[in-house]
């Protein structure tokens, strides 16, 4: 199976009817902790892989920023469900979502040192030898720093993926938001980051709320963060887009004019 | 072998020889019963479910009921009508265009206040109702009463030979005459009497349609917590059809709530529909209240649930 390219959306069963309907379709992404590697797929999920729908699981509780080793179970879970669809990669974030036997049903942001370095590293290179594809890390989107950040956010991530090999999964509204929360300049990051490593891209809505900007997955996709998508594929065009709605879903025909302006952004095919 | 008559004999019969005949007439009479239903329920099979509007999906899977909440629940979704504090039903914006006579019915009876319940009384939704009817009768979808009605004749026949054996068995067993073996034949034919008499209102083409629809439809059942937001009002309409009233008090709790629409989920597949839920035009809901609000027919998940 080829890996993502083009234009595609997260997948979620509120709007399964709708993404079952866009014609050009090539690619979706799937919450891997909702699939069960064993049994049926849920049903729209095993209709766009009948099409040959590439479909992406994304991991959002594996932890691979904890500093204990990432749980056996939840890997070789993420793993079935890598096979089960025939996934050309599988996809987490670089954060902690529990410690010490605490789940914080978030995700948390690492503090960017060394020793959280050596941490990632180390998960990663477990999931790696135990998933069948390859892995690509995102970056999350954090309203603070930590105080004792030894490593700038380029910095942190190139370390990572030079001593892992892994992917990047760059999330632009998160770019966005934090460039933004800190009064940083946006392009500053991208011009750092290692661009050719990008397995695809996520763009998500947010809203501006008492003065910060918040990456709700539940809003439309601002003019600035269409803009950064542009200033990315300017430097670097990577495989694929999505667009990640994980609620508040607005009428089809918006969320279709947002999977037709991300098309035009990075000067993919329609899919709609 | 020859069998006498004895004096004691019930009727002047022996048993033997009443059972033996028995037995052949019950089993003539069901083996009749069983091919004329198989070739009057098989149906005609459906040319293409994908042409099946939401509201003719309805009326299979629920009658009429289902069909008057089905109109209802799309004409709500494209904002079409609503309900007023008195609980009784208001239009709002036009009408789109391209809309069914029920739709056209239900806006114009919604355009004089009715209640809800009351839809499937007023005299245009009726006339819709009985237009849609005919169209899946005309499809092979739906039984016509009178193709129901010859359905039924078999197991009317069966009762009457039931009845002929349980006189029979009171008469010998009142007289002390041994009667086992017809009270053991009487049994099995008590059950063919209770399960023939059950006569679907649909046809098993119709059974497929519907099992199809509601696969190629997934994403509108209830557990998929469906985005009504992102689907519109046909793809609102089906959700009721295919699953029930539970759609609409999902989509807009006000509006159900305020209009008072029982609520009803119909869960997968089912076994052809109970004569329970007529869709003809015997039903027993022409003016009483008891199915004011979609209790006794349609309403109930007594229908394809």
């Amino acid at each position: 199976m080829t890996g993502p390219h083009g234009v595609g959306i997260g997948w979620r069963p509120e709007i399964a009817g709708f993404v079952a309907d866009l014609p050009r379709l090539r690619f979706v992404e799937v919450v891997a902790e909702t699939v069960a590697p064993a049994g049926p797929l849920p049903a729209g999920l095993a209709e766009l892989r009948g099409r040959g729908i590439t479909v992406v699981p994304h991991g959002v509780k594996l932890s691979l920023g904890g500093a204990e080793p990432v749980d056996p179970a939840r890997l070789a879970h993420l793993a079935g469900v890598a096979a089960r669809v025939d996934a050309p990669l599988v996809s987490e974030h670089i954060a902690f979502v529990r410690a010490g036997g605490l789940e914080a049903g978030h995700l948390l942001p690492l503090p960017r040192s060394r020793e959280a370095v050596a941490a990632v590293v180390a998960n990663v290179r477990r999931a790696q030898a135990e998933l069948p594809v390859p892995i690509a890390l995102e970056p999350i989107a954090a309203l603070f720093d930590w105080p004792d950040d030894e490593l700038d956010e380029a910095a942190f991530l190139t370390e990572i993926l030079d001593a892992t090999g892994a992917l990047l999964l760059l999330d632009v509204a998160n770019v966005h938001a934090n460039a933004r929360n800190r009064g940083a300049d946006p392009l500053a990051l991208l011009d750092r980051l290692p661009l050719d490593r990008v397995a695809y891209v996520h763009v998500a809505g947010g809203a501006d709320q008492g003065g910060f900007y918040h990456d709700t997955h539940t809003d439309p996709v601002p003019a600035e963060v269409l803009d950064l998508v542009g200033e990315l594929c300017a430097r670097h065009r990577p495989p694929a887009l999505l667009l990640e709605r994980d609620g508040h879903y607005p009428p089809a025909a918006e969320l279709r004019g947002e999977l037709d302006a991300l098309a035009a952004a990075a000067g993919f095919p329609v899919v709609t | 072998m020859t069998v006498l008559a004895a004096p004691g004999d019930t009727w002047g019969i022996p048993g033997p020889v009443f059972l033996r005949w028995y037995l052949v007439a019950v089993a003539a009479v069901l083996v009749g019963t069983l091919v004329h239903r198989f070739r009057t329920l098989a149906g005609t099979s459906a040319d293409g479910v994908g042409q099946l509007g939401p509201q003719q999906v309805a009326y299979l899977n629920g009658g009429d009921q289902l069909a008057v909440w089905t109109a209802l629940g799309g004409l709500r979704r494209g904002g079409v009508v609503g309900v007023r504090p008195d609980r009784r039903l208001t239009t709002g914006a036009s009408m789109p265009a391209g809309v069914t006579p029920l739709d056209q019915a239900i806006y114009n009876a919604a355009g004089k206040h009715v209640h809800a319940r009351e839809l499937r009384r007023d005299e245009w939704v009726v006339r819709a109702l009985e237009q849609l009817r005919d169209g899946l009768q005309e499809r092979g979808l739906a039984l016509a009463p009178a193709r129901r009605a010859a359905a039924r004749r078999g197991p009317i026949l069966l009762a009457a030979l039931l009845v002929l054996g349980g006189i029979r068995l009171f008469v010998g067993l009142s007289n002390g005459r041994p009667a086992g073996f017809l009270m053991l034949t009487l049994v099995p034919v008590f059950v063919a009497v209770v399960l023939l008499s059950r006569v679907p209102w649909r046809t098993r083409a119709a059974d497929r349609a519907l099992r199809e629809l509601r696969r190629r439809h997934t994403y509108l059942a209830p557990a998929s917590a469906p985005a009504y937001a992102t689907y519109g009002p046909s793809d609102a309409a089906m959700g009721v059809a295919l699953f029930g009233t539970a759609t609409l008090w999902t989509m807009d709790p006000g509006f159900a709530e305020q209009a008072e629409i029982q609520r009803q989920a119909i869960s997968g597949s089912s076994s052809g529909g109970g004569s329970s839920c007529s869709g003809g035009s015997t039903s027993s809901c022409g003016g009483g209240s008891s199915c004011g609000g979609g209790g006794g027919c349609g309403g109930g998940g007594g229908c394809g649930g």
